[in-house]
Parts: C-alpha cells; structure tokens; sequence
C-alpha cells in the first residue's frame, strides 16, 4: 500500500514495521511527529522525558535490559543528552539502541544550525542519513541491524526537509515484536570506571574499524555511473536537489555519513573526472574525503549556512548568481508573533512597562523580544534564564538589585531549570524567576510533561505540582498570578523585586490553542471611534487584532486616527481594555 | 533498496522530457482555462506539465497546512506522484508559511521548487502573494489570492507600511501570466467561520481550472479524516470558492 507521508510518520512506521516497541522523547522542532505518531501504533510504549538526557538514559536502560530501544530528540537535544551518549558508545548495547537526531539547516526553529554529522565522529557513533520518508523509513530499520551486529548505538540524522516533507511511501507488513528482555549481569561492559572504560576504550576503535570495511559493501553507499565528467559525492536531502537539476552526472550517494567508505570513494573518484562534495552546512564529507588525498570542490562553491534548494546547487555548479528581482515594492517582513489571547502578551507587557533586564529562555515567549512587546532580552538554550539570572544579579551587586528577572515556561522548568532554581536558592540569589505556566509545551504544538497530569499514552498520571517543588528547592517567596489580571501582575512582581532573596512567581493561564483547557472565547471586543483619542497605547501590545486606521483630521482635534479590532481575529482577552485610558474599548 | 535505484533511474529519464514539455505546453493551460472561463462551464484540466509547481502560502494560523494535504490527498487520489515541502514550528504563530507541491505523473520530485520555478502561487494573504511572486515567480505563473489583509506586526505598530490592494493587484497583473484576487475570507465569514477560507481558495482553485480537481474528489478526501458536520461546512465553503470565480 502507499500512502503520503512525512519523513517523521515514515520514521514512526518505519520502528513499527521492525518490531520495535520502545522509545523516549523530549519534544523539539522538527522531531517531535516521530514520537507522536509512534504512540499511536497498538501495543508501543512511547514516553515524554522531561529531557533529552533522561529520554537517552531510559533508552540505554531498556537496551541494557535486551530491548530495541529509540531516543528521539532535535540536534540541540544531544546536547543535552550528550553526556550519556559519548560513555554509551563504550559500553556498547545490549539489545538494540538508536538515537535520532533532527538537524534544522535554515534555523527554521532553532537557536543555532549546529551540524550533529560531527557528534557522529566525535562521539564513534556510525550515523545513517535518509533522503525521503521512504528512505526514512528503511533507514531507521537499518540502524537497528547495525545496532546489534556490531554492538552500537547507531544515529539516524533526519533535517526539517526530511522530516517535515510529504511523499509517497510503500507501507510493509510489521514483523511481530518479540520479548527478548531479561536481566544479565556484564559489570566489566557497563560500569565505566576507568580500569573498565579503558578496556571499552580500544574495543570502541576495533568496532570502528569494522563498521569502515562494513561501509564500503553497505548497499545505501551507492554507486551511480552515468555521465564520467562530473561526480557528485552527497548524502540525504541535497541529493534529490541534485538530481533535480542534474539527472545526468554520477553520484556516490551515501546513506552512512560516518564512517566513511574510504574504498568506495576511491573507486568513485577513479571512475570520474572532477568531483564536487554536496553537503548542508558544515564540510563534513568533504574534510575527510580530502584528509584520503582526493581532490574534491566544496565549500568554495556552496554555502556553510542554511538549507539547500535545487537553485542553489544549480547556481554553484554553473557560477551564476541569479538575481530575482521583479518590479515588486517593499514587503513588510512577517515574523511569528504571539496570538490573539496569547497569556504571555500581558506578563512581558508588564516586564517591558518596569524597565527590568530580563533573561529569557526556548518557547513561544522568546518572540516577545520583538517590538513592541521588548519584554526578553536574552535566549541561549534551554534552562538558561535562571543560570544566568543568578549570575547577572551576582555580577551586578547593588546596581542589579530589583533589576533581573528571568523568565522560562513550565515545560522548559521542567525540562532543565529545576537545578538552577535550587542553585539559587543555595547561593541566596536576589533575582526574580518567573514561571510562564500555560499548562503544556505549546511551541512545539501541545505535548504532555510532567506538571499536566497525563503521559504520552494517555494515561492520567500523577500530576507535579510546580509551588511544591519550588518550595522543596528552598524558594520561601512563591507567588501565582493571572497574566490577564495586569494591575495585578505588575503588583506582585514588584513586590517581588524590593524582597531580599530569591523569588518565584508562577504566572499561570492556559495556551490559547490548548484544547483541553476548554477555554471559551470571549466576545471580541470593539473600538469606539468616538471615545478613541488615537493615543495608539493599545498597540503597544502588539496583538495582531489592533491596528491602526488614519482619518482625516477634523478642525480642532489632534486626532489622526483611530484604533480598530478585527473581529474575526479577537479572542476578547480584555488586556487592551485594561490598557486603554479612554474606555474606548469595550 | 532495490527500489531507490530503479527510482533515480526514472528520475533521471523522467526529469529531461518533462522539463522540455513544461515550456511548450503551460499556454495550452491557459488557453484551456480561458476558454472555460469565458463558456462559464468547465472542463478537466489536461495534464500539461511534469512537474507542476504549487506554492501554498499565507500567514501561520489561517489553515495553510490544512489546504495543502487536502489538495495533495486529492491528487494522490487520482493517481499523481505528490511530493509537499513545508515548515511548521514556530512560523505558525503568526509568521509567515509556505507549503511547496510538487505534482508529477511520473516520479517523486525534491520537496523544494526552485527559485523562479512556480506554476501556480495560492495565498491566503495578499502580501504573501507578493513575497512568493518575488522568490518563486516567472512570467508564466498563475496567482490565486485572498484579497483579506493580514497585517504583520510592523505594520500594527506603525512602523512599515502596508502596500495598498490597488497596489497589490497592479504588481499581479504585471508580474504573473495569470491572477485571482478573491475576497475568501468574506465568505468564509458569511459560512460563519473566517478559518475556512483555506477551504474557500481549494474550492476556487477548481473552478480556475488549472489541476485536475474537483468537488467530487474533495468530497472523496475530506470522507477519509473528517467528520460529518465538519465536512458539511468544508464542502459549503468549496461550494462558495468555486463561485467567486464564475
């Protein structure tokens, strides 16, 4: 049968169809679809971490335990889970362990465009790279077989064009699972202590070894002659862009990018005259390719940045650089904004109006450091805000006092603020944390965690409760608040910032989008032109409801416009209303 | 295994004869539309060049996704090669989105079209139009827009301008070979819901004639996944689509 499917429910069907019935998660653009639609399947059990580390340690443990297990996060995810990874190459597996890591060339829903091809070779770790959803979908089948031949966690390298494009995909009938788990007992394999891991440490090289000679016969290292002029040695994505435009040259496409068929490319590189390298972002085949003393063109041509098109190749090969420019005015820029109702306008409205420095962290409320809101003023990575709040309100002694906020949302607490909250509490910081509570991960599209009460599955489960933990890290001052209330909110959070020690105060309301709050839409609210002096305060909220409309001055007004709400776009929140000093709005 | 390289061969044979078609053949589209358009009835769109190009764009939230799996599952449906690039993510809240269809006859094309390379340009927003026009257009292309405006944050705060619909509607008629500018939001509003104006530009899509769609195969897949009052409302607004071209 075939059916359209993304790269990310090819993946998913791709673990079914190999009997596998194990994976863990953290959510992350462009990965998250995989775990998802991999909970869906009968029989799977599927699990949101609260990270990437945790999600990487349940999978070792279900592999230790004889399991075919699966780590899914996005590439600053293994970040995260990098400190088990790189150990979890030595000790091996016991049943089967991949690790899927989504890369995001373009930054499309990223804070950086790190190529995690490198973790391959860093960390030892041989990594399959698909082109399509059906190549994802053998692939992740694929490293399962590497997996327990050769005693390896094996990476599978997916990119936002992988995963997130749709075509047509040739389903097969799933193997049956079969139950392998048991307990074993191998301390010397898997207790790294040094006398160990110095043993695993050569066995680790052997293994590398292997998998280069097993690379050079892997049937997804593939050979295409055709035209002997131009050779073109890439692997996923890039390689159908190629083909787009360049059907006629011969290609070394390789479904392994580490480690390398070192035979293969020397017989590729015999058979043809000149050779480009095809890769997104870091020069990663290239560099080594050349280390093996073949000529090859790279990056000199193509870009290090962002994901490619068939265009950009094409221009490369050929040296033009098209310009496109039709007789089109100025586009105003559309970047992604907050929604109508959105919990977060009101709290960074408030943080903006008290002039605060405030540390930001990963999710929907980055983008209200954009104008007008400019209510965040630093993103690093995930739990950052808290760290670095700390370390601002240390560095700054007195002129800090009162001054810095940082600001994280309940997921991400989760997921790694909990360890700098209590470092706080231990080195007696003087910021205020605020907790954005919107009662799910609403970035990457409504995920379950730990705080809302239900596991991937479904199933109810016990629910955190975020004031408990706060309180048992040592934070004595826990306030809750209603961003939508925001006197109120400016109130508490000033109270907050004239207290000695540390502060947490949860501004808690549901996502806007999140269904299970059942929340209600309010009646949108109207502008009544008469009453409207044109002070264009309500705008200052950027909500994309509220614009502005010019009028033509009439004699002895200063009035030059007035503000109008679309009402198909009004989900009545009222923060405007709160906002407005001439009951315009009602 | 086997099946990439019996893939690439195809890819390769198909990619030269439709290259050369898509030049000879895009007027006759036109001609055909035309014709259609002027007896006020309409006719199957003949299948003219492989691949056709399909960009998809508009403002996140207003269903863009929604409306490019709904026009792929009707071509998959009838038998086409379909092929969608998008980004979702954090575009959707707001930003600015883009689905890329590439429909073939014959193989799986890349999910990207390339600069310059779009057939046909579907927007949500007009100022999507004009941002896809600029990167994707060529002197060929056909534009189906909502004429509704959603203005970005910029222009809220008053700090960039919004070109007019007058403007819009000149740099459309000198820029694509073809162009629709149709108010779908309003007779999504007049449906009582404006999140069915995706629905409403399909629904116009097939009455431009320009790929083999119709009410028949939305009615087969929206069937598949969703349900009966829902799809009573969808089909409604493919029904009000269809009219604003007549």
């Amino acid at each position: 049968m075939k059916v359209l499917m993304s790269g990310n429910e090819a993946i998913a069907r791709g673990m079914y169809e190999a009997g596998i019935r194990f994976a863990a998660a953290y959510p992350g653009t462009p990965s998250t679809e995989i775990l998802e639609e991999f909970a869906k399947y009968d029989g799977v059990y599927a699990e949101w971490s609260p990270n990437e580390k945790v999600a990487l340690e349940v999978a070792i443990g279900a592999a230790l335990a004889g399991e075919k297990a699966v780590a899914v996060m996005k590439h600053v995810g293994v970040n995260v889970a990098a400190d088990p990874l790189f150990t979890v190459s030595y000790t091996g597996i016991n049943g089967a362990l991949v690790i899927i890591s989504a890369d995001d060339p373009s930054l499309h829903s990223s804070q950086n465009e790190q190529d995690n091809r490198n973790y391959a070779k860093f960390a030892k770790i041989p990594m399959l790279e698909p082109a399509d959803a059906q190549e994802a979908k053998e692939f992740i089948k694929l490293a399962f077989t590497i997996s327990e031949k050769f005693d390896t966690p094996v990476f599978l390298r997916s990119t936002t064009r992988v995963s997130h494009s749709k075509s047509v995909v040739s389903l097969e009938e799933p193997i049956p699972y079969i139950d392998k788990t048991a307990i074993t007992y191998n301390t010397t394999k898997y207790v790294m202590v040094p006398a160990n891991a110095r043993i695993r440490r050569v066995a680790v090289e052997k293994r590398t070894l292997a998998l280069k000679t097993f690379a050079n016969s892997f049937p997804e290292n593939k050979l295409e002659i055709n035209n002997p002029d131009v050779g073109i040695i890439t692997a996923g994505m890039p390689y159908n862009y190629a083909k787009d435009v360049f059907p006629d040259y011969s290609y070394l496409k390789l479904g392994m990018v580490y480690p390398l068929p070192e035979k293969l490319i020397r017989e590729f590189a015999a058979k043809v005259k000149k050779i480009y390298v095809i890769e997104e972002l870091d020069q990663f085949l290239e560099e080594q390719i050349k280390a093996m003393g073949i000529s090859v063109i790279g990056k000199e041509i193509f870009p290090y940045t962002n994901e490619f098109d068939p265009g950009i190749i094409q221009n490369a090969i050929n040296n033009q650089n098209k310009a496109t420019d039709l007789p089109v005015k100025s586009i105003p820029p559309r970047p992604p904004n907050l929604c109508p109702g959105c919990p977060h306008r009101g709290l960074f409205y408030t943080l903006n109006k008290l002039k605060l420095f405030v540390t930001g962290d990963i999710g929907c409320y980055t983008l209200s450091f954009m104008k007008p809101l400019e209510g965040l003023h630093s993103c690093i990575c995930m739990g950052a805000s808290i760290g670095m709040a700390h370390g601002m309100s240390k560095a700054l002694k007195e002129k800090g006092k009162g001054k810095i906020v940082g600001v994280i949302g309940d997921s991400t607490f989760i997921h790694s603020g909990i360890t700098p909250l209590l470092n706080m509490a231990y080195n007696k910081s003087n910021a205020v944390i605020i907790i954005c509570d919107n009662s799910t991960t609403a970035m990457t599209g409504m995920q379950e965690h730990p705080a809302t009460g239900y596991t991937l599955l479904g199933e109810k489960t016990k629910q955190l409760d975020l004031k408990v933990l706060v309180s048992a890290l040592g934070i004595d001052n826990i306030r809750v608040v209603d961003p939508y209330d925001l006197k109120n909110t400016r109130a508490v959070i000033k109270e907050e910032l004239a207290k000695d020690g540390p502060s947490v105060v949860i501004s808690q309301r549901p996502c806007v989008l999140f269904k299970r709050a059942k929340l209600k839409a309010q009646k949108p609210l109207q502008v009544d032109p008469e009453k409207c002096t044109g002070c264009k305060v309500c705008l200052g909220l950027g909500c994309p409801p509220i614009s502005w409309k010019k009028m033509e001055k009439k004699e002895g007004s200063k009035r030059e416009g007035v503000s109008v709400i679309d009402e198909n776009l009004c989900n009545g929140c009222g923060l405007c209303l709160q906002v407005c000093k001439f009951e315009a709005i009602k | 295994m086997k099946h990439r390289v019996s893939n690439t061969k195809l890819h390769s044979k198909v990619y030269r004869g439709g290259k050369k078609e898509a030049t000879q053949s895009y007027s006759t589209i036109r001609r055909g539309a035309d014709d259609a358009g002027n007896k006020g009835r309409r006719r199957k769109a003949a299948w003219l060049k492989d691949p056709m190009n399909v960009i998809i764009t508009g403002v996140g939230g207003q269903g863009n996704v929604l409306a490019s799996r709904v026009l792929a599952g009707m071509l998959v449906n009838a038998g086409f090669y379909v092929t969608i690039g998008e980004t979702f993510g954090m575009s959707q809240r707001g930003g600015s989105v883009m689905s890329h269809l590439r429909i073939s006859q014959k193989s799986i094309m890349s999910p990207q079209i390339p600069l310059g390379q779009a057939d046909i340009i579907i927007a949500l927003e007009p100022v999507e139009a004009l941002r896809v026009l600029i990167k994707y257009g060529n002197p060929k292309v056909a534009v189906l827009a909502n004429s509704r405006v959603v203005y970005p944050i910029g222009v809220i705060t008053g700090e960039l301008n919004y070109p007019s619909l007058n403007e819009i509607k000149n740099v459309l008629q000198k820029t694509a070979a073809r162009s629709w500018l149709i108010d779908a939001t309003e007779a999504a509003v007049a449906l009582g819901n404006p999140v069915l104006s995706n629905v409403v530009i399909i629904g116009a899509l097939a009455a431009v004639n320009l790929l083999p769609i119709d009410r028949k195969a939305f009615v087969k897949e929206i069937a598949k996944n969703m349900a009966a009052d829902k799809q009573k409302n969808n089909l409604a607004a493919f029904a009000a689509g269809f009219q604003l071209i007549q």
